[in-house]
């Protein structure tokens, strides 16, 4: 047998990794937003029990994570009488999500903190309300500042959906295992080689598109274009 | 046209507004000067709301609040009719200077793109920044950050201007410019309150100073009964320690 005859098999099981990956990115966007809201909002209670949400989210390893979420999950929608639909790769979407999610607040949050608070007195003075503000002012300047960070959390993001084999779900390195085994474990290197590629490009994807939206915000005049920007990152990181 | 009375203002356990009275007419000049920590660029942010006061009332032409019972409607229609510039300029960072002074007609004033343009263009040429109006604030000295911070107050048309320590954070060689641009606004009659420490610019630009001293208005006068004859020990030594740094 061919060493190449595994690519396709194993990029057979991408659709799936990327399906888990884009949901963690959009779902756990959208916690984060709310989780960062408030907590800088401070609402009793409510601000307490989302601290501890994301301190789990940033302290418990993310293959525990996603243990509780393939085991409980099951068990919460029990209590509630519905029959058990979550499949390990639902149970892999929902665990990533929550992870990134209490991860990125933790990006989200700062970011809009170390926005000036003279930024704030200015738009205020001038009659601002309060979402002409966040859109208009604060809110660019938060993206600024947190695009780095927000960059590094998609890269740990990717990371992660490695470990999604452990609770069962068929992503490109459970994949890879499944090939390994069946052809008597002959081209383990080759088979490891090929799935670090595979990582090592989604990453740089991601990693292309978030600088792409670093070079593009307004905090100054783009003395050279994005694309030869990135050109010349390219360059000095290879 | 525009009244403090009686407002306290505390930052946690430090009192640091002890119930000011302050007035002022129409076309007024006030300058305000005092030591350092005595609650002058508190006491301008009292007027905008941009500092919440445990009590007192603010009076502005018909609009009146007591701060005890802050209403947003009032709070909005003083915002909309005063306009402060600050001692670190607060430049919105993420726009440039044309976008500075326009967004605050476009977004609050919802004028036109054209004529908010037209407004910002005229402003800048006022303070003397047309040429930088591409230019984002990194890009800017902190004199021209300033007259950008000008330039957006003025556009808004406001009856009221406040300015806070406008040149304090500036390099010397850059006062100058600044201070002929707020020398020439003050002079086009616009009712404005000033908090200086530039004793000589404060008397001859004011026609009435205002001492602030550990949280309450302590003397307040025109230039000369403030200067020539300070009324009490505490002025006259805050004004020879002044003259002595300058
Ligand atoms: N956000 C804040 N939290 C706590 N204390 C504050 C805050 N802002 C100001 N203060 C304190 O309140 C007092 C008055 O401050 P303020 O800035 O009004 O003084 P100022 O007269 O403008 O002084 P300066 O001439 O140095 O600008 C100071 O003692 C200052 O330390
Ligand atoms: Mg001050």
């Amino acid at each position: 047998m061919d060493v190449s005859a595994m690519i396709p098999e194993l990029l057979s099981a991408l659709p799936l990794t990327l399906a888990i990956t884009f949901t963690a990115i959009v779902v756990g966007f959208c916690l984060a937003l709310v989780a960062s809201t408030l907590r800088i909002r401070r609402v009793p209670v409510i601000s307490n029990l989302v601290d501890l949400y994301v301190s789990y989210a940033r302290s418990v390893p993310v293959v525990l994570q996603l243990f509780v979420a393939f085991y409980g999950l099951p068990l919460l929608v029990a209590l509630f009488g519905a029959a058990d639909f979550f499949s390990p790769n639902v149970a892999a979407m929902v665990g990533l999500s929550l992870y990134h999610g209490g991860y990125l607040s933790e990006v989200m949050r700062p970011a809009y903190l170390a926005v000036d608070r003279g930024q704030h007195d200015a738009a205020d003075s001038l009659g601002y309300t309060f979402r002409q503000k966040i859109f208009r002012i604060v809110g660019p300047q938060a993206i600024h500042i947190g695009l780095p960070g927000y960059g590094n959390s998609i890269i740990y993001l990717i990371h992660n959906v490695a470990l999604v084999m452990y609770i069962g779900a068929a992503d490109v390195m459970a994949t890879a295992h499944l090939i390994m085994e069946r052809d008597y474990n002959q081209y383990q290197f080759e088979t490891y080689l090929v799935l670090a590629v595979i990582y090592a490009l989604m990453c740089l994807i991601a990693w292309l598109i978030i600088r792409f939206f670093e070079l593009r915000s307004p905090m100054q005049a783009p003395e050279a274009t994005a694309t030869t920007q990135i050109k010349h990152a390219l360059i000095s990181n290879a | 046209m525009l009244e403090l009375k009686d407002v306290k203002l505390s930052y946690g356990n430090t009192q640091v507004l002890n119930g000011v009275n302050l007035s002022v007419k129409r076309g007024d000049v006030v300058s305000i000067i005092g030591p350092s920590g005595t609650g002058k660029t508190t006491l301008l942010k009292c007027i905008n709301y941009l500092v919440k006061p445990a009590s007192g009332t603010i009076v502005f032409d018909q609009i009146r609040m007591d701060y005890q019972r802050a209403d947003k409607a009032a709070i909005q229609a003083i915002r909309l009719r005063t306009a402060m510039v600050f001692q670190q300029f607060n430049v919105f960072k993420n726009m440039t200077v044309l976008q500075n002074v326009m967004d605050p007609l476009v977004v609050v004033q919802r004028k036109s793109t054209d004529e908010a343009r037209e407004i910002a263009l005229r402003e800048l040429e006022r303070v003397g920044l047309s040429d930088k109006r591409d230019s984002y604030p990194s890009q800017l000295s902190g004199g021209q950050l300033q007259r950008t911070g000008i330039a957006r107050a003025l556009a808004v048309r406001p009856d009221v201007m406040l300015f806070d320590e406008p040149t304090s954070s500036l390099d010397p060689e850059l006062v100058g410019e600044v201070l002929k641009v707020i020398k020439d606004v003050t002079s086009s009659g616009i009712t404005s309150l000033l908090v200086t420490h530039e004793m000589q610019f404060a008397r001859n630009i004011s026609s009435r100073i205002v001492f602030m001293d550990r949280g309450v208005v302590a003397a307040d006068g025109s230039p000369a009964e403030i200067f020539d004859a300070p009324s009490s020990p505490r002025l006259a030594q805050f004004l020879q320690s002044e003259l002595a740094f300058q």
